[in-house]
């Protein structure tokens, strides 16, 4: 840092010189404000809203429920101890599956990214997999892999997968050229360059696959309860739909909202952490 | 003048409803929810024959895949009147106020062909040769609350025997389920129950009717606000009962011999099986003979006991009464 001109201070003292126009300071701006109230204020309106519609009768009660009674379903659900045995099976199966399809998806991603062979072999295939409904393919799996926690694991680490792939192949080829030309010429070996600059380079792109992978992972662990669970979040909230029975259904999708606001904060603060070279 | 076939039917219905005397003053346009199965047959009747015309009602069938969503599209007001099974979401929805029970249709009955209590090829081979000795097997059901649910509670409670309950969401997945052995065992309905068995793969082993003499299997049932309106409500269970005399008649006492029956199966099975011609699907609608209440007839004992196998059960809120759910001033009441 030895020039100064780049600096606040080198503009200002350029300023008093009076040789220099003033200039009006134009930056600031595109930069996301934190705010603590907003989120949650939003979501007490909503609920309030809800509730007082409910009670004055403009909303029919066959279309919502009464806010104060999912939260009573759900105090019920801890007291009796269900809400562990169906939390414990879904995050197990959320666990499981997302960490086998993203290890997974970042691997194939990784071997896409790096190899022209591989690109050509594989990128078709991913690229035919995506579309595909996973909860089209519960039947075939429930085949494959029984009617127990492995069909479940497959649906939630497929679907897991294909994102994680295509984000990380993105995020490989967006690693800046120059630094790797600046290893090469530095005499890195092959293995160096990729653990020392390309993954570090594409961790950003890997992570917001992260935040897409497991957000889906959350949606197929309702799909994956469909057959044969018992207990689990997502055979809760079904079990609730089929008996029409609102409270229930609320209670079951608010746990599901928490997973997913839990998940992304926990992606937020692995980025933080790995990240932390980019500020 | 160049008649389109709708317009036809228009002057068809309005000659029929000028001919009979109709039940309403002015015709009305209903819609009836309706599965393609064999135990929907009256409503079928009744519109071929048009008993509904003489009744004054303008009837358009709206199909479905399964019973639970169509007590959810009565309560949405886009169906007038159904005919299903007693789930938990049908209380439910009673319990809101928003549908409501007034007549029974097809009943378990000993001695006729009824529901049947089919196990898979593996659970055979294992030994399970009667109900009793599903003792910690695997049950499937659509869903928790559902008809299958409820049967397999009452055989267990029957046997004193404990099931595992495996929820499968479609009748599909549970009859894929059951073929593969993914599940051990499953009652269902005469004509599906008569093809699979045939098939090889699954085996009978009992029959609902001795564990639930005089099961009220489905029930007829509308919108609370239809349910309040006596002359339509009364002009449906008319035609119904018409429809009705005549399957039982002819189906299941043989009054017009073997005729009757073709004539019958002609009727039903571009409804029930519109993919099939008369001659195949004839065994299937032969084998699916269940009594149908003559006159609507509820069996308000067994909805008692269903009623309260539900609450028992937590599946649905312990304080609904029987009122809320059933509306017991249209029919006569049997079996209590």
């Amino acid at each position: 840092m030895t020039d100064t001109t780049h600096s606040p201070h080198g503009a200002r003292s350029a300023q008093t010189d009076g040789s220099a126009r003033p200039v009006p300071f134009r930056g600031g701006g595109f930069r996301p404000a934190t705010n603590r109230w907003a989120g949650p204020l939003v979501f007490a309106l909503l609920i309030a809203f809800v509730e007082v519609g409910l009670r004055a009768g403009w909303i029919s009660n066959l279309t919502l429920p009464l806010p104060s009674d999912v939260l009573a379903t759900f105090v019920q659900l801890y007291e009796t101890g269900l809400l562990w045995r169906h939390l414990v099976p879904s995050l197990t199966r959320f666990m499981v599956g997302g960490t086998l399809g993203a290890l997974a998806g970042i691997g194939v991603g990784t071997l896409i990214g790096l190899f022209g062979l591989a690109r050509a072999g594989l990128v078709p295939m991913v690229a035919a997999l995506f579309p595909v409904p996973k909860i089209a393919l519960l039947p075939l799996f429930v085949i494959w892999f029984g009617i127990g926690e492995g069909s479940k694991y497959a649906l939630i680490a497929l679907g897991t997968f294909t994102p994680m792939v295509v984000a990380t192949y993105g995020a490989v080829d967006n690693v800046d050229r120059t630094l790797i030309r600046m290893g090469q010429s530095f005499g890195l070996s092959w293995g160096s360059i990729v653990r020392k600059i390309v993954l570090p380079g594409a961790m950003p792109g890997i992570l917001s696959g992260l935040r897409i992978g497991l957000a889906i992972a959350i949606i197929l662990l309702v799909a994956a309860e469909m057959l044969g669970a018992q207990y689990g979040i997502g055979a809760y909230i079904l079990e609730a739909g089929s008996l029409y029975d609102l409270e229930r259904l609320f209670a079951g999708v608010a746990i599901l909202s928490v997973l997913g606001v839990a998940t992304s904060a926990a992606v937020a603060w692995v980025e933080r952490r790995v990240l932390r070279w980019r500020s | 003048m160049h008649a389109t076939r709708r317009q036809t039917l228009a002057l068809m219905g309005a000659a029929a409803s000028a001919l009979a005397t109709p039940a309403l003053a002015q015709s009305r346009a209903i819609k009836v929810g309706a599965l393609r199965f064999t135990s929907h047959a009256p409503t079928f009747i009744a519109m071929e024959r048009g008993y509904f015309a003489e009744a004054g009602l303008e009837v358009e069938p709206v199909f479905f895949q399964a019973a639970q969503p169509m007590a959810v599209a009565i309560a949405a007001g886009d169906v007038d009147y159904a005919m299903t099974s007693i789930t938990g979401g049908l209380i439910s929805l009673a319990q809101k106020g928003a549908v409501k029970v007034f007549g029974g249709a097809l009943s378990e009955e000993q001695g006729i062909p009824g529901q049947s209590i089919l196990v898979s090829g593996a659970a055979m081979e294992a030994g399970v040769t009667g109900p009793a000795d599903l003792g910690g097997r695997r049950w499937g059901m659509t869903t928790a609350g559902s008809s299958f649910h409820y049967m397999g509670a009452k055989v267990a409670e029957a046997e004193g025997i404990g099931l595992e309950f495996v929820p499968l969401q479609k009748v599909p997945a549970v009859i894929g389920a059951l073929r593969t052995g993914q599940v051990d065992a499953w009652a269902i309905v005469p004509h599906i129950a008569s093809g699979l068995v045939s098939s090889g793969e699954v085996h009978e082993i009992g029959k609902i009717a001795d564990y639930l003499p005089g099961y009220q299997v489905t029930t007829m049932f509308g919108s609370t606000a239809n349910v309040a309106d006596r002359e339509l409500t009364g002009a449906w269970l008319d035609a119904m009962s018409r429809a009705i005399a005549d399957y039982n008649a002819t189906m299941i006492d043989q009054s017009s011999g073997e005729a009757g029956v073709q004539e019958m199966v002609s009727l039903l099975a571009p409804y029930v099986y519109p993919d099939r011609t008369v001659e195949e699907a004839r065994g299937s609608i032969v084998a699916g003979t269940m009594r149908i209440n003559g006159g609507a007839a509820l069996n308000v004992a067994s909805v008692r006991d269903q009623l309260e196998w539900f609450q028992s059960e937590g599946l649905v809120d312990s304080s609904i009464a029987f009122g809320d759910l059933v509306d017991t001033s249209y029919v006569e009441a049997v079996g209590a």
